[in-house]
């Protein structure tokens, strides 16, 4: 069908587009020669960026494993920036992970539980609504007076902006679950608990996979702003202490490692979550 | 109607449409079809779902291309839609962000017609289905049969001298389907003999065929199987559907939709005989 | 806050101003929720009575805090902010806002109705657009730090490219969500591409672009602050980095305040509009299924 043969061109499209865009980078390279500071140019071409660049990681590798750091003498090498990048990565999707667990669960828990009764979401409602409009990112130097600028402090900001938004998406799923199902089950003898357990868990489903997708992207913005203000590892951490010596070409690369990253993450989510909703008709997954 | 006299309006010669399925199969909704229609004459297209009626009404509108043979409306071959053909769709089709009035005369809008020129024939048609008390209303706040009558008196306004409908009154429950039965018909002979305009209406209502067609066309999987003239006279009534040819004419087309043996069927044409 | 794609398919497909609004109204009067604020300041009192006030000081004194430094504030003139008050920097900071908005939101909103419409335009926009909506557009913020130096410029490019792609993606799904049928009917009643564009396409899409409009809104105020955060010598941003120099949590949390109640005046004006410029649309979805 038509509608076939258009996907595969605008894949082929896709895929000539972000080419188009590195050739591009490449010849902006050899025409644009303007060091940001001495020896680091202002655009850094594809050949510069995974030699010269990728070595210079080894700056921030802390030593270990066998693999010398640059502050303990030792020359720059692969193995060290590779590490060097695993492990900033490490730090980050740690930080990432564990806030999304733990801001998960706990929004989760806590939003089901207050879904209990009308009255108790009615409590909830303006608070959550009050937390959610305060601007998350502005919030990281609180965060830092609280619990200092370590990796637990970090982990529940993350934690705290992820579930902020699973609190209120969890709430509001529920309160959206059609009553006819509700009644239904009710007319067909269901107690309260198995309601929530085979009536209101399934049918938030569909909802709750836009706020699982929703805080999945907000929890990746949260672990950079931390780590931009604050943080001693991580790849927002590489990235602004490059920024302060103008590395524009590390600052390039950590930043398309990111840009791997999110999108690997997005599409692994989107992916599973999709197959969690094989019942629900096509209007209803968002 | 007398078809031996009005010019031609509408004429298709070896029309075919082909869709490619998902699993690269073609399919021919249309196939092979040819007729002609005189103007004036009010022709219902019936046939169970997929059969190819709203293929061809499509086509007819210039929304979709055939993949073979010609279409001829008014002497011009259909290249594209046009305002001369005026089609009311199954779906909701009027605009919800203008209010009534305002869409009732868009099509003259888009032609140029002056305001005050173009509302006074929308306020007519809209006066004409009833609807002169929610001129300024949002289409939202109408019910399913208004939001038909909006966009009937907005092609009627915008004077096609063809109309096409594609099951307009399939979600309509039984009272409002029969109004707008009513006042489609009450419309098209408003234009008075002669300058009536050519409808085509698809329809799986049997019923509403007979009630409403000079001439009913059948169709069963992209084919024109059958081409009934109805000459009973109008208007028609509850009673005129009991007539021996009218029965005569259900049982061909329930036959062609593979009910023929709906029960009591002949125990109405029996009383209507009596 | 900075990841688009997502916001942009967790937003309610409709905008319902009209019951958003009745809701809202029945919400500030409903005793109960009024209840609901009553205990969270009263758990907070609690809190900030067994913790130490440099860690959590009372509501009552964070209110206070924000009214007297709104127009005046010396203790931040200490630290070199240029005016030592939360008022000027609150309006360097809306500033900012707005005209990043008005930028991104004009090429967001054009982008988006064109590539709807032309398949060959969408699929080479496409691409970008969906990864720049799937990154944190604050990977951006340091590299226009160097390219434009701290200043009002690379914190308004920062916005700019969050509103633009978020403004992208809900034009665009406002476009294709129009039903082909309006476009049918207009077709057959003579309507030609320029009349399709104007009377169908940008009033049908209104609603929802205004939602989208209000979603990077309430996102911008965040990314602004931190960008200023990250590099300024003015806004919100610069007063809360002064503050946590200070480890002033008294401070901190009177702006955060500040930002937070802006925000919910923004967003009431933004839904008041809303209402007003899609008034075809309200309670459409529940009245009519």
């Amino acid at each position: 069908m038509k509608l076939g043969a258009r996907v595969v061109r605008d894949r082929w499209i896709s895929l000539g587009v972000f080419i188009a865009i590195a050739a591009i980078w490449q010849v902006l390279s050899v025409i644009y020669t303007v060091e940001a500071v001495p020896g680091e140019p202002m655009v850094a071409g594809w050949q510069v960026l995974f030699t010269k660049t990728f070595l210079s990681m080894a700056d921030y590798w802390a030593g270990g494993l066998g693999v010398p750091s640059v502050a303990e003498g030792a020359d720059r090498s692969y193995p060290a920036a590779a590490l060097s990048l695993a492990d900033h990565s490490l730090q980050t999707i740690i930080r990432l992970a564990s806030g999304l667990v733990v801001g998960g669960g706990i929004g989760l828990a806590l939003g089901l539980a207050v879904s209990w009764s009308r009255w108790t979401r009615r409590l909830v409602d303006l608070p959550v609504q009050f937390l959610r409009t305060l601007p998350l990112l502005a919030m990281v130097p609180l965060f830092q007076l609280w619990f200092g600028t370590n990796i637990a402090g970090e982990i529940l900001f993350v934690a705290y902006g992820i579930g902020v938004i699973v609190f209120a998406g969890t709430v509001n799923a529920v309160r959206n679950v059609p009553s006819i199902y509700i009644d239904n089950a009710r007319a067909l003898g269901a107690s309260r608990l198995t309601l929530y357990r085979t009536v209101i868990l399934p049918a938030i489903l569909p909802e709750m996979r836009s706020t699982v997708l929703l805080s999945l992207g907000t929890g990746w913005g949260a672990v950079l702003g931390a780590e931009y203000l604050g943080a001693q590892s991580g790849l927002g951490y590489v990235i602004v202490y490059a920024q302060q010596f103008a590395y524009l070409d590390r600052m390039f690369l950590i930043a398309l490692l990111f840009i791997v990253y999110t999108s690997i993450s997005y599409w692994g989510v989107s992916k599973l979550t999709a197959r969690m909703l094989d019942w629900a008709p096509p209007s209803q997954r968002l | 109607m007398s078809t031996n006299v009005a010019p031609r309006m509408i004429e298709l010669v070896h029309v075919e449409r082909s869709f490619r399925r998902a699993d690269g199969t073609d399919v021919k909704a249309v196939n092979d079809v040819s007729f002609v229609i005189p103007e004036g004459e009010f022709v219902c297209l019936v046939g169970p779902s997929g059969c190819g009626k709203s293929t061809l009404l499509q086509m007819l509108a210039g929304l979709l291309e055939p993949s073979d043979g010609d279409i001829v409306v008014g002497n011009k071959p259909v290249t594209g839609p046009g305002p001369d053909r005026g089609v009311v769709f199954q779906k909701d089709s009027v605009f919800p962000w203008m209010r009534v009035i305002d869409n009732v005369e868009y099509g003259l809008k888009c032609r140029g017609v002056p305001a005050a020129e173009r509302r006074e024939i929308a306020w007519t048609y809209l006066k004409h289905v009833g609807l002169s008390h929610v001129e300024r209303a949002w289409p939202r706040e109408l019910s399913g049969g208004m939001l038909k009558r909006v966009a009937i008196a907005t092609v009627f306004a915008n004077g096609g001298r063809v109309l096409m409908l594609d099951e307009p009154f399939g979600a309509l429950d039984y009272v409002t389907r029969h109004q707008l039965q009513d006042v489609l018909l009450n419309l098209w002979n408003a234009d008075g003999a002669g300058t009536r305009r050519t409808v085509i209406f698809v329809t799986h209502d049997v019923d509403e065929a007979l009630s409403l067609a000079d001439r009913i066309m059948v169709f069963r999987s992209g084919n024109k199987v059958d081409d009934i003239a109805v000459k009973v006279s109008r208007p028609r009534t509850t009673d005129s559907l009991l007539l021996p040819e009218m029965v005569e004419i259900k049982r061909k087309l329930l036959h062609h939709l593979g009910l023929d043996h709906a029960a009591g069927l002949d125990a109405v044409a029996d009383e209507a005989v009596a | 806050m900075t990841t688009v794609t997502a916001t942009v398919k967790a937003a309610p497909r409709r905008v319902r101003p009209l019951r958003l609004f009745a809701y809202g109204l029945a919400a500030a009067l409903d005793p109960l929720r009024l209840a609901g604020l009553v205990v969270f300041a009263l758990i907070w009192e609690g809190l900030s009575s067994v913790l130490s006030t440099i860690i959590l000081p009372p509501p009552q004194n964070v209110v206070a805090r924000l009214w007297t430094d709104f127009l005046d504030a010396p203790s931040l003139s200490y630290y070199g902010v240029a005016n030592p008050n939360l008022y000027a920097n609150l309006l360097y900071t809306a500033e900012n806002v707005v005209i990043a908005v008005a930028i991104g939101a004009a090429i967001g909103i054009v982008a988006g109705l064109v590539s709807a419409r032309f398949s060959l335009v969408r699929a080479i926009i496409n691409p970008v657009m969906m990864t720049a909506g799937t990154v944190p557009i604050l990977i951006a913020a340091p590299f226009l730090l160097i390219w434009f130096g701290v200043g009002r410029l690379s914190a308004v490019c920062l916005v700019i490219f969050y509103v633009t792609v978020i403004l992208y993606l809900f034009a665009q799904r406002a476009a294709s969500n129009v039903s082909p049928i309006y476009e049918e009917f207009a077709r057959t009643l003579g309507a030609s591409q320029r009349q399709i564009v104007v009377d169908l396409l940008i009033p049908a899409t209104v609603p929802e672009i205004l939602g989208g409009l209000r979603i990077a809104l309430a996102g911008a105020w965040g990314l602004e602050a931190v960008s200023e955060l990250l590099g300024s010598q003015e806004g919100m941003g610069k007063v809360l980095e002064v503050l946590a120099g200070a480890t002033d949590s008294e401070g901190i949390m009177a702006s955060l305040l500040l930002l937070g109640l802006v925000a919910i005046i923004v967003d009431a004006i933004a839904g008041w509009a809303v209402k007003r410029l899609a008034s075809w649309n309200a309670g459409l979805s529940s009245e009519r299924n």
